[in-house]
């Protein structure tokens, strides 16, 4: 029986492994936001992506002629997850953890957080000392990402809103087939016929709350003049606001709207007239669509559409060289050639000034007016995001919930309201006003 | 009666089967024929390109190596640890025991999520980030096994075990001999639950890989999804099915075992 030492032994070794399992102690933790200098890196620029509009080939592309042009700063690319979230939790995991990318991706839902909790750095600085000209990019783009006089990002894949439609069925319903409904009114008069002509299906569909419903119905809740919040103070329960809730709830009951987790598939096999998408679904709408069809602006007044989208961070917990290197990288992927590579591969929108002047440029949108169409209506119809969706930590999810009981769930409208109202003020208090 | 018998037994196939069937007849077809309304039951016309789809936009290849190691690695090491421990707590008389047993129940309790983001702070500042070491190591201990196969152990019946140390078997002769070979279903259906719980792993082995050098298959196929884009979901079942196959395989190989098993380590009268 000498064993049955050894086996103890090996009875504790199992324990152990378990332990590392179960309970790690936080000792290791929380060291990488305070560390003096910040992390030092291993010589490579890493890029974590989670490739917006599908974008990897391009991102890859962009990559390697940096890296034909850096030998010594290489750029590895990193999938950060399967959507903005996801990029997110992996962030955050490594903002616990150590080890810090140079470069992420931050949505117009994530950057704010980021930034408030100072998990990624000033930019404007680092802009000066790298020698990048930051009026050169879009200004309401640039400015998304200003907070307390500081930029904590730069445009990247930056979208708006746009109205897709099915030419066909808009001839068939004795519509114009070369522009949508000037107001959410004229929409809801245009539905029944639209509805007819296409075989009883929706007029426009909508995706669901998990799929950013609540970031398509922002614009439609300012023609009607309310909003989410105004600045920090919620409006839910404003009646415009209520009224543009009770107008979704009505055209989602009457068939007029139809909302879906995937709505771009149902667009593109013909299952609606209309589509409420953003415009980085053009690429692969173009490819995939068996119809001729066109984009819109959203419905007036104006503004009538948000813009939204990511752009580019730089973690704050890394040394100032790798800052200083990752600006330089963030403005090589963003210079006008570059931009424009990006763009015309998925549909979201050049983010330079000088983008849509390079001759390319112009016979490319010239050759698309569909890709014109978001570019144009950025001046004329759009307006930044309110704060209760994009500033306030799980304002779009919570919003979008809301938006989903009150279609697909049938609820009433103004209970729904009344508790966003209630929950994002909540959230307000707790996690964002001690640290303003 | 029977009738009635007969219909439940209809009703559960059906509610198991016709998902599946889905999965593998939508990996046969077209965008267009996916989303027809009314939906067809058969793949008009038949896609099989979805399934070459994959093998070129995914580096499916390297996916399926890595979910290969990772789970067998895994399943190795945790029905190991799980086996032995047991034997310990079952049939080893030490101080503490029953507390020592209650500890590892707790960590039974605890759900992963909770934990993540310190092993997450551990695994950085070993710098295993991006590696199979990193992936592997903290899914490795799990008291789930420990608490099952114990729980079957002491069910055992002690004659034998007292018959085995008259004849003289060491304690770990004993666990091979004797022990083992009665309680083959358990350890079976212990590691079929660790292979496929393993093989589907997404949460922490994508926050640990970074680069297709470790990605497992659930997170490289994600790639097949796309955010603000159109997703075509055929290639996306494709690859489904493609996943399915192989744990498929393996729990068909195992399941047979587990029959004889049930047999095996009889006592004989």
């Amino acid at each position: 029986m000498i064993s049955r030492r050894n086996l103890l032994g090996l009875a504790g070794a199992g324990l152990a492994a378990t332990a590392i399992a179960g309970c790690t102690g936080g000792s290791t933790g929380g060291a990488a936001a305070s560390s003096g200098g910040g992390q030092k890196g291993s010589g490579t620029i890493q890029w974590w992506s989670n490739h917006p509009g599908s974008s990897k080939e391009v991102e890859q592309k962009i990559i390697d002629a940096w890296n034909a042009e850096n030998p010594n700063l290489p750029v590895q690319l990193v999938d950060g997850g399967a959507n903005y979230e996801e990029l997110g939790q992996k962030f955050n995991a490594a903002l616990a953890g150590g080890d810090l990318p140079d470069v992420i991706v931050a949505s117009d839902v994530t950057w704010f957080n980021f930034a408030l909790n100072e998990a990624t750095a000033p930019l404007d600085d680092l802009w000066k000392e790298a020698g990048v000209d930051a009026s050169s990019y879009v200004d309401t783009l640039r400015e998304d990402y200003a907070y307390d006089g500081k930029h904590y990002g730069v445009p990247f894949a930056r979208s708006t809103t746009l109205m897709y439609w099915n030419q066909d069925i808009l001839a068939k319903a004795g519509l114009a087939a070369d522009k949508g409904p000037q107001s959410w009114a004229e929409f809801a008069e245009w539905a029944p016929k639209l509805v007819e002509a296409n075989g009883g299906k929706p007029a426009l569909m909508v995706p669901d709350g998990s799929n950013y419903l609540d970031w398509y119905f922002q614009g439609m809740i300012w023609t009607f003049g309310g909003s989410y919040s105004k600045e920090w103070t919620p409006n839910f329960t404003d009646p415009k606001s209520i009224e543009a809730g009770t107008f979704l709830a009505e055209q989602f009951k009457a068939g007029h709207i139809g909302i879906a987790k995937d709505a771009n598939n149902t667009f593109g096999i013909g299952g609606s007239a209309g589509l409420l998408q953003s415009t980085g679904s053009l690429g692969g709408l173009t490819k995939a669509a068996q119809f001729p069809f066109i984009t819109t602006y959203l419905p007036g007044p104006k503004p009538g559409a948000c813009t939204g989208g990511a752009g580019l961070a730089i973690p704050n917990g890394i040394s100032d060289e790798r800052k200083l290197n990752a600006t330089k990288f963030i403005d090589f992927v963003t210079n006008t050639k570059n931009t424009i590579t990006f763009t015309q591969a998925t549909g979201y929108m050049p983010v330079r000034k000088d983008a849509v002047d390079d001759p390319e440029e112009k016979a490319y949108l010239e050759k698309t007016p569909n890709a014109m169409t978001a570019i144009k209506q950025l001046a004329e119809n759009t307006a930044p995001q309110d704060y209760a969706r994009v500033f306030i930590p799980g304002g779009g999810a919570r919003i979008g919930g809301g938006l989903d009981k009150i279609t697909i769930g049938g609820q009433d409208v103004e209970q729904v309201f009344e508790q966003l109202q209630s929950e994002t003020a909540t959230v307000y208090k707790r996690d964002i006003e001690p640290l303003l | 009666m029977k009738v009635i018998g007969y219909l439940g037994l209809a009703l559960v196939v059906a509610m198991i089967l016709v998902p599946v069937y889905f999965i593998v007849v939508t990996s046969l077809k077209t965008q267009p024929d996916i989303y027809s309304d009314p939906l067809t039951w058969i793949p008009n016309p038949l896609q099989p390109g979805n399934y070459s789809y994959v093998m070129e936009t995914v580096n499916f290849g390297t996916y399926l190596r890595n979910s290969i190691i990772i789970t067998v690695i895994l399943t190795v090491v945790q029905v190991a640890l799980g086996v032995m421990s047991a034997y310990a707590f079952a049939f080893l008389r030490f101080p503490f025991r029953n507390a020592l047993f209650l500890v590892v129940v707790a960590a039974l309790m605890v759900p992963n999520q909770i934990t993540i983001i310190s092993n997450y702070a551990l695994v950085a500042s070993l710098g295993w980030r991006n590696t199979f070491v990193g992936i592997i190591v903290p899914l490795a201990g799990v008291a789930f096994g420990a608490f099952l196969m114990r729980n079957h152990f002491l069910s055992l019946p002690k004659e034998i075990m007292e018959a085995a140390r008259m004849d003289g078997t060491s304690f770990l002769r004993t666990l091979w001999r004797v022990v083992l070979p009665m309680s083959w279903p358990t350890v079976v259906a212990f590691t079929l639950i660790t292979l496929v719980n393993e093989w589907n792993q997404y949460l922490w082995p994508f926050l640990i890989a970074d680069t297709d050098v470790v990605t497992p298959l659930p997170v490289g196929l994600t790639r097949l999804q796309q955010n603000e884009g159109l997703t075509n979901w055929g290639p996306v079942m494709a690859g489904t099915v493609l996943t399915t196959v192989p744990i498929l395989i393996v729990y068909l190989i195992l399941q047979k075992r587990m029959i004889k098993g049930l047999t095996a380590g009889a006592v004989k009268g």
